[in-house]
Protein backbone atom coordinates (compact mmCIF):
# COMPACT_ATOMS: atom_id res chain seq x y z
CA UNK A 1 0.00 0.00 0.00
CA UNK A 2 1.22 3.04 -0.87
CA UNK A 3 2.29 6.16 1.89
CA UNK A 4 -0.34 8.77 2.09
CA UNK A 5 0.63 12.36 1.66
CA UNK A 6 -1.70 14.59 3.38
CA UNK A 7 -2.91 17.74 1.93
CA UNK A 8 -2.41 21.14 2.79
CA UNK A 9 -6.15 21.12 4.43
CA UNK A 10 -5.47 18.45 6.32
CA UNK A 11 -2.13 19.79 8.18
CA UNK A 12 -3.88 23.19 8.34
CA UNK A 13 -6.91 21.45 10.00
CA UNK A 14 -4.50 19.53 12.63
CA UNK A 15 -2.52 22.64 13.75
CA UNK A 16 -5.77 24.52 14.34
CA UNK A 17 -7.06 22.26 16.47
CA UNK A 18 -3.95 21.32 18.22
CA UNK A 19 -3.06 25.19 18.91
CA UNK A 20 -6.07 26.42 19.24
CA UNK A 21 -5.20 29.45 16.69
CA UNK A 22 -5.36 30.65 13.66
CA UNK A 23 -2.62 29.13 11.37
CA UNK A 24 -2.23 29.99 7.72
CA UNK A 25 -0.01 27.78 5.14
CA UNK A 26 1.63 28.83 2.07
CA UNK A 27 3.83 26.90 -0.35
CA UNK A 28 7.45 27.11 -0.27
CA UNK A 29 10.89 26.17 -1.46
CA UNK A 30 11.59 22.71 -0.98
CA UNK A 31 13.18 23.02 2.64
CA UNK A 32 17.10 21.89 2.39
CA UNK A 33 18.62 22.29 6.07
CA UNK A 34 22.25 23.13 5.40
CA UNK A 35 25.34 21.66 7.04
CA UNK A 36 25.18 23.56 9.96
CA UNK A 37 21.60 24.52 10.27
CA UNK A 38 19.45 22.87 13.12
CA UNK A 39 16.27 21.60 12.38
CA UNK A 40 14.35 18.81 13.63
CA UNK A 41 13.41 15.42 11.97
CA UNK A 42 10.56 13.35 13.09
CA UNK A 43 10.69 9.66 11.84
CA UNK A 44 7.47 7.51 10.68
CA UNK A 45 7.56 3.90 10.01
CA UNK A 46 5.40 1.75 8.58
CA UNK A 47 4.02 -2.12 10.19
CA UNK A 48 7.19 -3.54 9.23
CA UNK A 49 9.60 -0.40 11.13
CA UNK A 50 10.50 0.68 7.99
CA UNK A 51 11.17 4.58 7.65
CA UNK A 52 8.40 6.18 5.57
CA UNK A 53 8.00 9.24 5.76
CA UNK A 54 10.18 12.34 7.24
CA UNK A 55 8.83 15.35 9.03
CA UNK A 56 11.45 18.18 8.90
CA UNK A 57 10.54 21.58 10.44
CA UNK A 58 13.51 24.45 10.78
CA UNK A 59 14.38 26.00 14.06
CA UNK A 60 12.12 28.31 14.01
CA UNK A 61 8.96 26.32 13.51
CA UNK A 62 10.41 23.56 15.99
CA UNK A 63 10.58 26.48 18.56
CA UNK A 64 6.82 28.40 17.66
CA UNK A 65 4.84 25.24 17.54
CA UNK A 66 6.53 24.12 20.60
CA UNK A 67 5.54 26.86 22.96
CA UNK A 68 2.51 27.89 20.79
CA UNK A 69 1.06 24.16 21.89
CA UNK A 70 2.04 24.60 25.64
CA UNK A 71 1.20 28.44 25.71
CA UNK A 72 5.19 29.51 26.29
CA UNK A 73 5.19 33.31 25.94
CA UNK A 74 6.78 34.15 22.34
CA UNK A 75 9.79 35.41 24.49
CA UNK A 76 10.42 31.72 25.04
CA UNK A 77 10.10 30.68 21.77
CA UNK A 78 12.57 33.68 20.56
CA UNK A 79 14.97 32.90 23.14
CA UNK A 80 15.24 29.28 22.05
CA UNK A 81 15.65 30.38 18.12
CA UNK A 82 18.54 32.59 19.44
CA UNK A 83 20.15 30.27 21.64
CA UNK A 84 19.49 27.72 18.78
CA UNK A 85 19.04 25.15 21.41
CA UNK A 86 15.11 23.92 22.11
CA UNK A 87 14.52 23.82 26.20
CA UNK A 88 13.21 20.41 27.37
CA UNK A 89 9.15 22.00 27.63
CA UNK A 90 9.43 23.36 23.98
CA UNK A 91 11.45 19.89 22.92
CA UNK A 92 8.73 17.66 24.41
CA UNK A 93 5.67 19.89 23.11
CA UNK A 94 6.88 19.57 19.95
CA UNK A 95 7.20 15.48 20.23
CA UNK A 96 3.87 15.58 21.14
CA UNK A 97 2.70 17.72 18.05
CA UNK A 98 4.94 15.87 15.47
CA UNK A 99 3.24 12.13 16.98
CA UNK A 100 0.12 13.72 17.11
CA UNK A 101 1.12 14.42 13.49
CA UNK A 102 1.13 10.69 12.92
CA UNK A 103 -2.26 10.40 11.83
CA UNK A 104 -2.23 12.78 8.95
CA UNK A 105 -0.42 9.87 7.10
CA UNK A 106 -3.41 7.16 8.30
CA UNK A 107 -5.60 7.19 5.30
CA UNK A 108 -8.03 4.31 4.46
CA UNK A 109 -6.46 2.07 2.15
CA UNK A 110 -2.92 3.37 2.41
CA UNK A 111 0.17 2.26 5.18
CA UNK A 112 -0.75 2.29 8.68
CA UNK A 113 2.28 4.96 9.95
CA UNK A 114 3.26 5.77 13.15
CA UNK A 115 5.90 8.06 15.11
CA UNK A 116 9.02 5.96 15.64
CA UNK A 117 11.85 8.93 16.41
CA UNK A 118 12.07 12.64 16.99
CA UNK A 119 15.58 14.35 16.69
CA UNK A 120 15.05 17.74 17.59
CA UNK A 121 16.86 20.62 16.37
CA UNK A 122 20.27 21.46 17.77
CA UNK A 123 23.37 23.77 17.48
CA UNK A 124 25.62 22.53 14.80
CA UNK A 125 22.96 21.11 12.54
CA UNK A 126 21.63 17.89 11.34
CA UNK A 127 23.53 14.53 10.98
CA UNK A 128 24.10 14.10 7.28
CA UNK A 129 21.82 10.96 7.15
CA UNK A 130 19.28 13.17 8.43
CA UNK A 131 19.96 15.87 5.39
CA UNK A 132 19.79 13.34 2.74
CA UNK A 133 16.68 11.90 4.24
CA UNK A 134 15.06 15.78 4.33
CA UNK A 135 16.41 16.31 0.96
CA UNK A 136 14.39 13.59 -0.85
CA UNK A 137 13.06 14.64 -3.90
CA UNK A 138 9.58 13.09 -4.82
CA UNK A 139 6.71 13.29 -2.89
CA UNK A 140 6.93 15.94 -0.76
CA UNK A 141 4.59 19.26 0.77
CA UNK A 142 6.90 22.03 1.44
CA UNK A 143 5.01 24.43 3.67
CA UNK A 144 5.37 28.36 5.26
CA UNK A 145 3.44 28.09 8.29
CA UNK A 146 2.15 31.21 9.90
CA UNK A 147 1.26 30.72 13.85
CA UNK A 148 -1.26 33.82 14.40
CA UNK A 149 0.36 35.72 17.88
CA UNK A 150 3.92 33.24 17.63
CA UNK A 151 4.97 33.66 13.85
CA UNK A 152 6.21 31.85 10.97
CA UNK A 153 8.73 28.93 9.89
CA UNK A 154 9.58 25.98 7.39
CA UNK A 155 7.67 22.34 7.89
CA UNK A 156 8.31 19.41 5.02
CA UNK A 157 6.66 16.72 5.04
CA UNK A 158 8.33 14.02 3.10
CA UNK A 159 7.58 10.71 1.84
CA UNK A 160 10.90 8.40 1.40
CA UNK A 161 9.98 5.43 0.12
CA UNK B 1 -18.15 16.90 39.26
CA UNK B 2 -14.32 15.25 39.84
CA UNK B 3 -13.22 14.48 36.36
CA UNK B 4 -9.59 12.81 36.21
CA UNK B 5 -7.46 13.50 32.72
CA UNK B 6 -5.06 10.69 32.41
CA UNK B 7 -1.94 11.11 29.91
CA UNK B 8 1.70 10.98 29.37
CA UNK B 9 2.18 14.18 27.73
CA UNK B 10 1.67 17.27 30.30
CA UNK B 11 0.83 19.55 27.22
CA UNK B 12 -2.14 17.03 25.99
CA UNK B 13 -3.37 17.25 29.70
CA UNK B 14 -3.51 21.26 29.42
CA UNK B 15 -4.88 20.49 26.13
CA UNK B 16 -8.08 18.31 27.17
CA UNK B 17 -8.75 20.67 30.35
CA UNK B 18 -8.73 23.63 27.90
CA UNK B 19 -10.80 21.76 25.45
CA UNK B 20 -13.50 20.96 28.15
CA UNK B 21 -13.35 24.75 29.04
CA UNK B 22 -13.97 25.67 25.63
CA UNK B 23 -16.50 22.62 25.36
CA UNK B 24 -18.92 25.14 27.76
CA UNK B 25 -18.04 22.33 30.84
CA UNK B 26 -16.85 24.59 33.35
CA UNK B 27 -16.90 24.47 37.27
CA UNK B 28 -15.58 20.49 37.63
CA UNK B 29 -12.67 19.38 39.57
CA UNK B 30 -10.17 18.02 36.82
CA UNK B 31 -7.02 15.81 37.88
CA UNK B 32 -4.13 14.78 36.08
CA UNK B 33 -2.67 11.42 35.93
CA UNK B 34 0.86 10.79 34.32
CA UNK B 35 0.19 6.92 33.46
CA UNK B 36 -2.63 4.29 33.31
CA UNK B 37 -1.34 3.01 37.16
CA UNK B 38 -1.26 6.35 38.56
CA UNK B 39 -4.96 6.68 37.26
CA UNK B 40 -6.56 3.60 38.51
CA UNK B 41 -4.78 4.29 42.41
CA UNK B 42 -6.68 7.84 41.52
CA UNK B 43 -10.07 6.77 40.15
CA UNK B 44 -9.96 4.20 43.41
CA UNK B 45 -9.06 6.83 45.48
CA UNK B 46 -11.41 9.49 44.41
CA UNK B 47 -14.52 8.08 43.13
CA UNK B 48 -14.35 10.44 40.33
CA UNK B 49 -17.43 10.79 37.76
CA UNK B 50 -15.67 10.74 34.68
CA UNK B 51 -12.13 9.54 33.22
CA UNK B 52 -10.67 10.93 29.80
CA UNK B 53 -7.46 8.99 29.06
CA UNK B 54 -4.79 8.47 26.33
CA UNK B 55 -4.41 5.14 25.05
CA UNK B 56 -0.26 4.68 24.65
CA UNK B 57 1.38 5.53 28.28
CA UNK B 58 3.92 4.25 30.20
CA UNK B 59 3.70 2.26 33.34
CA UNK B 60 0.30 0.49 32.10
CA UNK B 61 -1.56 1.63 29.24
CA UNK B 62 -5.33 3.02 28.80
CA UNK B 63 -6.81 0.02 28.10
CA UNK B 64 -5.17 -2.06 30.95
CA UNK B 65 -5.89 0.83 33.22
CA UNK B 66 -9.82 0.56 32.32
CA UNK B 67 -10.02 -3.77 32.26
CA UNK B 68 -8.08 -3.03 35.65
CA UNK B 69 -11.05 -0.78 36.86
CA UNK B 70 -13.54 -2.99 35.43
CA UNK B 71 -12.27 -6.03 37.48
CA UNK B 72 -12.08 -3.98 40.73
CA UNK B 73 -15.74 -3.22 40.03
CA UNK B 74 -15.55 0.21 39.30
CA UNK B 75 -18.28 1.91 36.59
CA UNK B 76 -16.77 4.96 36.27
CA UNK B 77 -17.63 6.58 33.16
CA UNK B 78 -14.05 6.00 30.72
CA UNK B 79 -13.32 7.68 27.67
CA UNK B 80 -10.14 7.46 25.39
CA UNK B 81 -9.10 10.67 24.05
CA UNK B 82 -6.20 8.92 21.97
CA UNK B 83 -3.64 9.64 19.06
CA UNK B 84 -4.90 7.06 17.22
CA UNK B 85 -8.31 5.45 16.38
CA UNK B 86 -8.49 2.53 14.34
CA UNK B 87 -11.56 0.26 13.81
CA UNK B 88 -9.60 -2.41 16.18
CA UNK B 89 -8.65 0.14 19.18
CA UNK B 90 -12.25 1.43 18.92
CA UNK B 91 -13.92 -1.84 19.09
CA UNK B 92 -11.53 -3.04 21.98
CA UNK B 93 -12.46 -0.15 24.07
CA UNK B 94 -16.27 -0.42 23.50
CA UNK B 95 -15.63 -3.78 24.34
CA UNK B 96 -13.58 -3.29 27.24
CA UNK B 97 -16.68 -0.71 28.46
CA UNK B 98 -15.18 2.39 27.21
CA UNK B 99 -18.45 5.04 26.17
CA UNK B 100 -15.82 6.71 23.22
CA UNK B 101 -12.71 7.26 21.51
CA UNK B 102 -12.00 10.35 20.45
CA UNK B 103 -9.02 10.98 18.12
CA UNK B 104 -6.50 13.91 18.58
CA UNK B 105 -6.14 15.94 17.29
CA UNK B 106 -10.10 17.12 18.40
CA UNK B 107 -11.94 20.31 18.87
CA UNK B 108 -14.83 21.71 21.45
CA UNK B 109 -17.44 20.50 19.36
CA UNK B 110 -16.44 16.87 19.12
CA UNK B 111 -16.32 16.87 23.05
CA UNK B 112 -19.59 18.90 23.40
CA UNK B 113 -21.05 16.11 21.10
CA UNK B 114 -19.35 13.05 23.61
CA UNK B 115 -19.76 14.04 26.62
CA UNK B 116 -22.58 16.25 26.65
CA UNK B 117 -24.90 13.60 27.94
CA UNK B 118 -22.25 12.65 31.19
CA UNK B 119 -21.35 16.67 32.19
Amino acid sequence: MPTYLPTRKEIRDLLVDLLGREVTLNQSAPFAPGPSEPATLAVYVDDHLQTSAVVVCDLAFSALVGAAIGLVPLAGAEAAIEAQELPQTISENLAEVLNIASSLFNAPEHEHMKLHEVRPAAKGGMAINDRFLALTLGRREDLSIDIAGYGHGLLSIVLVR
Amino acid sequence: MKIIVADDSRVMRQIVVRTLRQAGFTGHDVLEAENGKQCLDMVLAEQPGLVLSDWNMPEMNGIDCLQSLRAAGSQVPFGFVTSEGSDDMRARAASAGALFLIAKPFSAETFQEHLGGIL
